[in-house]
């Protein structure tokens, strides 16, 4: 090959060091271009580019010949090209933040919600995910998706407080001290929020066991007030409060901008319907409607919490069950499953768990609302329930609203319990099969 | 880096402050438009230092606005690729750490962290060396290399590396 004998380096020699340099970086200067050695400089120039990498290789082979110190040139310049690829794992500013050349794909996701300006492509992320995968497995932390608006607190804007409320304004929690209040007043969104009862302990609870986030429908400057009033020492959702203006769909949530794998999270949601790809994930929350504006939005008529002056019970409320049910998934995963640990799937256990609450219960509806019956089939056989269209004596429990239809009087007639829809509701929400005298039907008909 | 240059603006001012204070009204206004903005190519403007010169006034016509060249002296600072600055950490988490050098910010992605520093998570997140020497944690300071800039209206972002030679903490926080 014409590049060996027309280098500087074999005619220098191996001693002359310093001479080499400055050849090889002489040539690759504009005037010394030449069309025979077009070739030798575009090599030269990879040289200079990698002057440090080479220098060390250089270095090594000191003793030996020129020749071999070319032949070792030409295989340095090649596998530094090849090294010099960059697969632009994702870009801040729309720069490499690997290479910094700029990149104008629309590839890969945003994360706004750890730093403006910053995306990740596909790859990165699923690198990203089964490295944190690992680490999480080993000191037994899931992942727990929580929302915020009805399920950890709820929020209402100042004007829409009705008179009876009022009295609230006076009640407020003082904002200095985050930590030991749950009413407070935010003067400048002109919202007052109230944290639901035993919310903090939930917490503490449940970051021992999983790494949290907050997803929330609310903008980005909303999420992050109501992440200083849970959090306020910033342990639990540092750079995790993801909202509406990071969510890559409009009015869907979505577990592309979480970064752990999808086999290891939990979400804690009171609305259904905002996670639809991923049903399997989710514990579905009873909501918490403290403020009469919150009713009156989900079309309830009846006094709220603030109203009567009550509250949800702490140690017995909607929190407490779920963290209970939470400890247990947890120690199923990890304690009760076999096989390696990142082949485990949360979901699994999920739906296992959710199989054994009404577990040897078989069903059969009575005049049921037509549009609300497949809904509650649905739930009552994902609690491992049976649900039967005719009588049978294998049937354990009728689920009527009227007592005084046919199938309810047989129901009373066998000793068989006889219980109104939301009884189903309340073991879906509590993950507790709930006594069924709580749930006694009245008559609305004259029996005949 | 940081550059001392003569820039040249036109300042539209509203007849209300002619008069007596006329010069010290356009500058302080210069000042306020001019002080904390950005632009491609001379990167962030710093502080005016003087005003040079200011030229004659043209009255516009259809509005009363008089409008008058400024030239005025300004520090502005600018990085450049492969230039080595100092940086103070602001946030840490798996992807590597943002940094700030004044109006800068500056993001170094784990790739191009050494390999033997390891993300720790908690409660103040870092990246340590295994033996625990050296540690990378928010309010430290390091010495990185740009190697790739953008500039926007308001800001600068930039890429860094700290994987080569003479890069990384300078200044550990817990120590000082």
């Amino acid at each position: 090959m014409s590049v060996v004998t027309d280098s500087p380096a074999h005619s220098s020699g191996s001693d002359d060091f310093i001479s080499y340099l400055n050849d090889a970086l002489d040539a690759s200067s504009p005037d010394s271009s030449a069309d025979e050695e077009a070739e030798t400089q575009d090599e030269f120039e990879d040289v200079s580019r990698n002057k440090r990498r080479k220098l060390e290789s250089t270095e090594e082979t000191e003793g030996s010949t020129s020749e071999g110190i070319m032949e070792h040139k030409l295989v340095v310049a090649e596998s530094s090209v090849k090294v010099d690829v960059c697969t632009h794992p994702g870009s801040f500013g729309e720069m490499c933040i690997r290479c910094g050349q700029k990149l104008d794909g629309e590839s890969g996701v945003t994360f706004g919600y750890i730093h403006k300006g910053l995306r990740l492509h596909d790859e990165e992320i699923s690198r990203l995910r089964n490295t944190d995968m690992k680490k999480y497995l080993f000191s037994k932390k899931l992942y727990l998706v929580l929302d915020l608006d009805h399920t950890l607190l709820n929020t209402t804007i100042l004007g829409h407080l009705s008179s009876e409320e009022l009295h609230l304004l006076n009640e407020t929690d003082s904002l200095e001290d985050v930590s030991k209040g749950s009413l407070f007043k935010l003067e400048h969104m002109h919202m007052m929020t109230k944290l639901r009862p035993f919310v903090r302990t939930f917490l503490k609870e449940a970051s021992e066991m999983f790494e949290m986030y907050i997803y929330t429908m609310g903008d980005r400057p909303y999420a992050l007030e109501m992440a200083k009033l849970l959090d306020p020492q910033g342990e639990y959702f540092n750079s995790k409060v993801i909202s509406r203006d990071d969510g890559t769909q409009r009015h869907q949530k979505g577990l592309d901008i979480v970064l752990g794998q999808e086999s290891a999270v939990l979400i804690l949601d009171d609305t259904e319907h905002a996670w639809m790809k991923h049903k399997n994930n989710l514990i579905l929350m009873e909501r918490y409607h403290f403020f009469a504006s919150s009713c009156r939005q989900f079309g309830f008529n009846c006094k709220s919490l603030a109203e009567t002056k009550s509250d949800e019970n702490e140690t017995d409320g909607a929190l407490a069950k779920i963290l209970e049910m939470l400890k247990e998934v947890h120690c199923t995963f990890f304690d009760k499953l076999q096989g390696d640990l990142v082949d485990r799937d949360v979901r699994q256990v999920l739906s296992s768990v959710r199989g054994k609450i009404l577990s040897g219960c078989v069903i059969i509806f009575s005049r049921i609302n037509h549009g609300a019956l497949p809904t509650l089939k649905r739930i009552a056989e994902q609690m491992g329930a049976t649900c039967l269209m005719e009588l049978d004596p294998t049937v354990t429990h009728v689920v009527a609203t009227d007592a005084g239809t046919e199938k309810s009087r047989w129901a009373v007639k066998e000793k068989k319990f006889l219980v109104h829809p939301r009884w189903i509701e309340a073991a879906n929400y509590f993950w507790q099969k709930q006594p069924e005298e709580n749930f006694v039907v009245k008559k609305t008909t004259n029996p005949l | 880096m940081f550059f001392h240059i003569v820039l040249e603006r036109n300042m539209q001012l509203h007849p209300r402050y002619f008069g007596r204070n006329l010069r010290d009204n356009l500058v302080s206004k210069l000042m306020k438009d001019v002080e904390g903005t950005c632009s491609g190519r001379h990167g962030f403007v710093v502080a005016v230092t003087g005003i040079e010169n200011i030229g004659k006034g043209i009255i516009r016509d259809g509005t009363g606005f008089v409008t008058f060249p400024v030239k005025y002296q300004c520090v502005v600072f600018r990085p450049f690729k492969g230039e080595i600055l100092e940086a103070v950490v602001t946030m840490v988490n798996k992807m590597g750490f943002f940094a700030e050098a004044g109006p800068v910010q500056i993001f170094v992605s784990n790739h191009l962290i050494p390999d033997d520093m390891e993300f720790q998570t908690g409660d103040m997140p870092n990246y340590t060396t295994s033996d625990g020497s050296v540690k990378i944690q928010k309010d430290s300071e390091v010495r990185l290399k740009i190697i790739g800039t953008r500039v926007d209206a308001t800001e600068i972002f930039c890429i860094g590396t700290i994987k080569d030679d003479f890069l990384g903490v300078i200044n550990d926080p817990a120590t000082v």
